[in-house]
C-alpha cells in the first residue's frame, strides 16, 4: 500500500489563483500572468500566458503542473518582463529559482507579481498526468522538499501544504556513490553520460542557463567537443553542474526534460550539499547580491591546498 | 656535477597551471637556483589563479595530462586583490565535482608557491610527479575520447515486445 498524498486543496487554490489573477489582471496590476492551464491530455497542464481578466479562468493548478515557469522569464523570453509588470504562478522550487535570477540581476522583484503556490508536490516527469499523487508517483525533487510553502510573495493562497515524512532518493543515492570507489563511480557516470544524445534540452529549461552563448557552443577554443559522442558528454555534464554550482535552485526541471534519463539532478544535489558543507550556503527566499562563488572570506578553507 | 638521472618506465605528463605574479617567479627561482626539478612538468602561465577556468583542468585531463597542478599567490597576496580567494573557492568546489564523478583527487594538486619559494615549487612538483608515476597513467578521460556511441544495452523485454510487434 502506497501512501497517497493529499492534494484536496489544490482546487481550492485553483479558485484562489483564478481570483487573484483576474483581479491583478482587472486593475491593471499586471499586464499578463504566467501560469499553467489544461493541456489536451487528460490531467496534463502546460504553461500559458494570459493577458485578458477573462482568460484567467483557464489557469488551474494540479500535481500535473511540473514546469518551473521562471525559465519563461530569462533567455528567449527576456522581452516578457520589459512590458510591465508580470505575475506568475510560483511553487517554493521556481520561486527559489527566481531569488536566484533576481540576485544574478536577471530580473527586478518590482517587475515581478509573485502568486506564490502551497504545494504539496508534483507528479514525477515518467508518469501519466492523470495518475493519482501518491508516494509512487511523485517527483524525487518533491519527496526532499523544503519549500512546500513560499514566502515573499505578493499573494499565497491561504491552505496548507502536506509533507509527509518520505525516504530521500536523493541523498541515499549520493550517499550510495560517495560510498563507492573512484573507479566504480566513474563507471556509473560513463555509462550515465554515454547517454547524453546532446540535446541541450536540460541547457534550455534551466533558469540559469542564460548566457548569450554558452562556452559550450564555442569553437575558439573548444573547450567542451559538441558532439554526442562519450568524451564531449563527460565534458559538458561536468562543465554544467560546475556552471549551475552555488546557482541551482534544484527545481530539477533538467531532469525532468532528459529524453535519456540521466540522473541530472543528481549532480546538482551533490553540489548543493558541498556548498551547504563547505560555505553554509543553500538557495532559499532571500535574494542574495552574492552567490558563494562570486564572494570569499579570508577564513575558507585550504586544507585541500599545499 | 649532476645526480645519476634513473630511468622509469613511465614519465608522466603533468600541466601545472601557475600564476604569473608567484609561481611563476618561484619556478623562476627554482631554475635560475640551478634547483633540479622533474622535467614532466609543463608549466602554462596565467594572469591569476582567477583566471584559471575549472574547464581547462578537465581540458588537460582530456588531452593527455597524468596530473595536474594549480599554483598561485598565497591567500593575500594576490597581485589583483583578491583573485586567489575566489579561486580558492572555485577550486574547492571543482574538485569535490571530480571526486564525484570519479577522478581520483590524487592526480589533481592545488598549491601556493610564492615568488621566494623556489624550494617549495621543487618539493610540489617532485612530489606530484612521484605520485602520478606511481599511479601509472590516467587512462579514464583518454579511453572514453577512444569510445565512439553509446555502449549500453539496448534489448530489454519492453523493447524485444515491442519489435516482434512490427
Amino acid at each position: 500500500m502506497t501512501q497517497s498524498i493529499d492534494t484536496s486543496s489544490y482546487s481550492a487554490i485553483t479558485e484562489a489563483i483564478q481570483a487573484e489573477a483576474q483581479r491583478v489582471l482587472g486593475d491593471g496590476t499586471v499586464t499578463a500572468v504566467i501560469g499553467y492551464a489544461a493541456a489536451r491530455r487528460k490531467g496534463s497542464a502546460q504553461p500559458i500566458v494570459i493577458s485578458q481578466a477573462d482568460d484567467a479562468a483557464r489557469l488551474i493548478f494540479t500535481p500535473a503542473c511540473v514546469n518551473n515557469l521562471a525559465v519563461y522569464l530569462t533567455k528567449a523570453k527576456k522581452e516578457i518582463p520589459r512590458n510591465g509588470r508580470i505575475g506568475i504562478v510560483v511553487k517554493g522550487c521556481d520561486l527559489k529559482a527566481l531569488v536566484g535570477l533576481m540576485g544574478e540581476s536577471q530580473l527586478k522583484r518590482e517587475n515581478l507579481y509573485l502568486i506564490g503556490i502551497p504545494c504539496s508536490g508534483v507528479l514525477a516527469s515518467t508518469i501519466q498526468p492523470d495518475t493519482e499523487l501518491t508516494a509512487d508517483t511523485l517527483a524525487s525533487k518533491c519527496r526532499e522538499c523544503d519549500a512546500h510553502q513560499p514566502t515573499g510573495c505578493d499573494f499565497v493562497p491561504p491552505q496548507l501544504p502536506v509533507a509527509p515524512e518520505l525516504e530521500k532518493k536523493y541523498q541515499a543515492e549520493i550517499s550510495r556513490l560517495e560510498a563507492l570507489t573512484p573507479a566504480e563511480r566513474w563507471a556509473y557516470w560513463k555509462e550515465q553520460f554515454a547517454k547524453c544524445i546532446k540535446c541541450y534540452a536540460c541547457r534550455q529549461v534551466c533558469p540559469f542557463c542564460f548566457c548569450e552563448q554558452c562556452l559550450c557552443d564555442r569553437n575558439k577554443p573548444q573547450m567542451v567537443e559538441t558532439t554526442p559522442r562519450p568524451a564531449g558528454n563527460t565534458a559538458w555534464h561536468i562543465v554544467r553542474a560546475m556552471h549551475l554550482a552555488g546557482r541551482c535552485a534544484g527545481c530539477a526541471e533538467c531532469e525532468r526534460v532528459c529524453p535519456m534519463d540521466i540522473p541530472l539532478n543528481l549532480l546538482n544535489r551533490k553540489m548543493a550539499k558541498e556548498l551547504k558543507e563547505l560555505f553554509d550556503y543553500e538557495a532559499g527566499f532571500e535574494v542574495n547580491d552574492k552567490g558563494p562563488l562570486t564572494m570569499f572570506t579570508e577564513k575558507d578553507d585550504q586544507s585541500f591546498i599545499k | 656535477m649532476h645526480p645519476e638521472k634513473t630511468s622509469h618506465t613511465f614519465e608522466p605528463k603533468v600541466i601545472a597551471f601557475v600564476c604569473t605574479w608567484c609561481t611563476y617567479a618561484g619556478a623562476d627561482l627554482a631554475g635560475t637556483s640551478r634547483m633540479q626539478y622533474p622535467s614532466n612538468v609543463r608549466v602554462l602561465k596565467f594572469p591569476c589563479t582567477g583566471r584559471i577556468d575549472p574547464v581547462f583542468i578537465l581540458k588537460a585531463f582530456q588531452q593527455g595530462a597524468d596530473g595536474v597542478l594549480v599554483s598561485g599567490c598565497h591567500p593575500g597576496d594576490c597581485h589583483y586583490i583578491a583573485g586567489n580567494f575566489h579561486a580558492r573557492r572555485r577550486f574547492a568546489v571543482f574538485r569535490k565535482l571530480l571526486e564525484f564523478v570519479g577522478v581520483d583527487l590524487n592526480r589533481l594538486q592545488f598549491s601556493w608557491v610564492s615568488a621566494a619559494e623556489g624550494g617549495k615549487w621543487v618539493e610540489v612538483v617532485t612530489d606530484l610527479t612521484e605520485r602520478v608515476r606511481a599511479m601509472g597513467p590516467m587512462t579514464e578521460f583518454k579511453e572514453l575520447a577512444l569510445e565512439e556511441q553509446w555502449s549500453g544495452v539496448i534489448d530489454t523485454p519492453e523493447l524485444k515486445e515491442a519489435f516482434s510487434q512490427i
